[in-house]
């Protein structure tokens, strides 16, 4: 594709984003909404992956910005917009301290800690009365512009919108950048990207906490628009749910397999809702396909660059040459 | 001549294994150096000793007068000591171009928010990197190839492209672990050809071979080592001559016969 065709096809896709709230109802909008979270979410690790570092941690950190937009908006009683930048302080300040640990001795450290981080904030934010216990701290109040109370789905969803927006144009600038380049190097060989003189604690340091200023501000748009926080929402088998996401994405897509995957996750158990209580059961039938059927997952089919999906799976393939054959 | 590397009472061992053992060794600017010695001489050992990848169980290292014993690979590769490596360690999921461009990670600075916000002083820079990673390409005969993946190239090209990115570090002293493993004569004679040329662009060379006809007619010095230590040193011709060298690769080949 031409650069102009692509940025066409942006433009596009841009004003029909813009012009959601038009088309859809308050329900699918708010489907959006969790869409553009789990977006947020997926690009995180999607961005940690790039310097070899799996994140376990996601709904930790989430956790983090969520918690402090609502502690300080209900107790400070501070208004929405200063929580944003205060959350990002915690989850880097807290980041940067455990990183500096976990990150000089390697993945399975990193990998260890991101899990221990999970539990632990799970723990902490349930069983710690200031932070509302395992019910979690409701009746939050909604976040305000110049008087005017951001509360109605399209509201929301633009709001939503504008973050991920921004999230995703400053990751595309540091792919495209000499920082990119590097984190590229460490994520392709760590021993190799040394012998270049790369430092890759550091380079990964920045990677991670980067990726934390945006998951906080993933916890401070929860906030806005969910009445409740609670520990359930950011617990360990939701991070999981994360990587899952961005595996059907297509994991080798940094931007839009996050994007991609996070769609297909909100929308499809949607779909299954008439199965009622077997929905879960379909949403796990489904997602088993994707995976197998797409190892590069969703983008990987229309990649040109990549192996068509059918010629991966063995016995499609046979199938396409016995029917060349005949 | 200056000394640019010196190390002394170099030593590493593995457990109760001593891979390197008391290493005293100088090596001058400007030349090109042969470690020798049979497999599991320790000959990756000392690379990875001197260029952070290992800590040393004793000894010193000296590079430009510093010592660096303690240091971590990069600053190591900071300092101006670059190394390839005996596997094909590539970027194998990018380019002839894009893994040369990625050996100037130290140099292109535009700073980091020219760089960021891609400014015009940040792509002129960016310019600039891509003439001379084109012209070290060049250099390693790899232009024909030079917008290839890195992990489709045949194994003769992988080994240039190794060499390409350590030089694109810009060192003074580059370490080339076995650059010609694998090759066929003809490949084997370009690379020789290219080292002899990388020497004459000012930068020293440490070259690390198990075969000694191989490195005969290019080094100006051997350094031959067995079970970890150095047995022999000197001009090839009385490395050639040596009894302990012809000793320690006749009793290698006897035993590899046997087996
Ligand atoms: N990381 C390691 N752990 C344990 N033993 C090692 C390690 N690296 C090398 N060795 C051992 O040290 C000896 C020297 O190895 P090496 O330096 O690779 O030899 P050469 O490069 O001369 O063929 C061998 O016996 C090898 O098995
Ligand atoms: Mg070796």
């Amino acid at each position: 594709m031409s650069k102009t065709a692509k940025l066409t096809l942006l433009g596009i896709l841009f004003l029909i984003l813009m012009a959601a709230p038009w088309m859809l109802n308050s329900y699918v909008l708010q489907i959006l909404i969790l869409t553009i979270t789990y977006s947020m979410l997926g690009l995180a690790f999607a961005f940690t992956l790039k310097v070899g570092l799996p994140r376990f941690d996601i709904a930790g950190w989430w956790a983090v910005g969520a918690y402090t937009s609502a502690l300080l908006m209900q107790k400070a009683h501070l208004s929405f917009w200063l929580t944003i930048p205060a959350g990002i302080i915690i989850a880097v300040a807290l980041g940067w301290l455990i990183f500096s640990v976990a990150i000089p001795r390697g993945m399975m450290v990193f990998l260890l800690f991101g899990m221990v981080i999970v539990l632990a904030v799970e723990q902490i934010v349930g069983s710690v009365s200031f932070f509302g216990g395992w019910g979690g701290t409701g009746m939050l109040p909604h976040p305000t512009i110049a008087g005017y109370t951001i509360i109605k789905k399209p509201d929301l969803y633009y709001m939503g919108l504008f973050f991920l927006i921004v999230n995703i144009l400053i990751y595309y600038l540091l792919y495209n950048s000499k920082i990119g380049r590097a984190w590229n190097a460490i994520g392709s060989s760590v021993k190799l990207a040394n012998s270049v003189g790369i430092n890759v604690v550091r380079y990964r340091m920045a990677n991670v906490l980067i990726g934390n200023v945006f998951l906080a501000v993933a916890g401070s748009y929860f906030v806005a628009y969910s009445s409740v926080v609670a520990p359930s929402t950011f617990s360990f088998p939701n991070s999981v749910n994360i990587m899952m996401y961005v595996v059907i994405g297509g994991i080798s897509y940094s931007l839009f397999g996050p994007l991609v995957g996070a769609a297909i996750i909100t929308f499809i158990p949607e779909y299954f809702r008439i199965a009622k209580e077997k929905e879960p059961i379909f949403t796990a039938i489904a997602i088993i396909l994707i995976i197998i059927l797409m190892p590069a997952g969703v983008i990987g089919i229309f990649d040109r660059r990549a192996i068509p999906w059918f010629k991966r799976v063995r016995w499609l393939s046979w199938f396409t040459n016995k029917a060349k054959e005949s | 001549m200056s000394r640019l590397l010196e190390c002394n009472g170099l030593s590493k061992n593995f457990g109760k294994l001593q891979a390197v053992a008391n290493l005293d060794l100088t090596i001058a600017k400007g030349e090109i150096r042969g470690l020798i010695g049979p497999n599991g001489a320790g000959k990756t050992t000392v690379f990875n000793l001197l260029t952070g990848y290992y800590r040393p169980t004793g000894g010193k290292i000296t590079f430009k007068g510093e010592d660096t014993t303690m240091l971590e690979p990069y600053q190591i590769a900071q300092k101006g000591l670059t190394r390839s490596f005996q596997q094909n360690f590539l970027f194998m999921q990018s380019t002839v171009l894009e893994n040369t461009l990625t050996g100037f990670h130290m140099f292109c600075r535009a700073g980091a928010v020219k760089e960021f916000l891609h400014t015009r002083g940040a792509r002129e820079f960016d310019r600039e990197c891509r003439e001379k990673a084109l012209e070290i390409i060049d250099f390693m005969g790899l232009s024909p190839m030079k917008n290839e993946l890195a992990g489709n190239l045949p194994h003769g090209h992988q080994r240039a492209l190794g060499v390409s990115i350590a030089m694109a570090c810009n060192p003074s002293l580059i370490l080339l672990d076995e650059p010609v493993t694998g090759m066929n004569p003809t490949e084997t004679e370009e690379m020789m050809t290219r080292i002899k040329n990388i020497r004459d662009r000012g930068i020293t060379v440490v070259l690390v071979e198990h075969s000694m006809q191989l490195v005969m007619n290019i080094c100006d010095r051997l350094t031959v080592l067995d079970y970890g230590q150095k047995i022999a040193e000197g001009l090839p011709e009385e490395i050639r001559r040596n009894p302990r060298v012809i000793e320690a690769y006749l009793g290698k080949e006897e035993n590899s016969a046997a087996a």
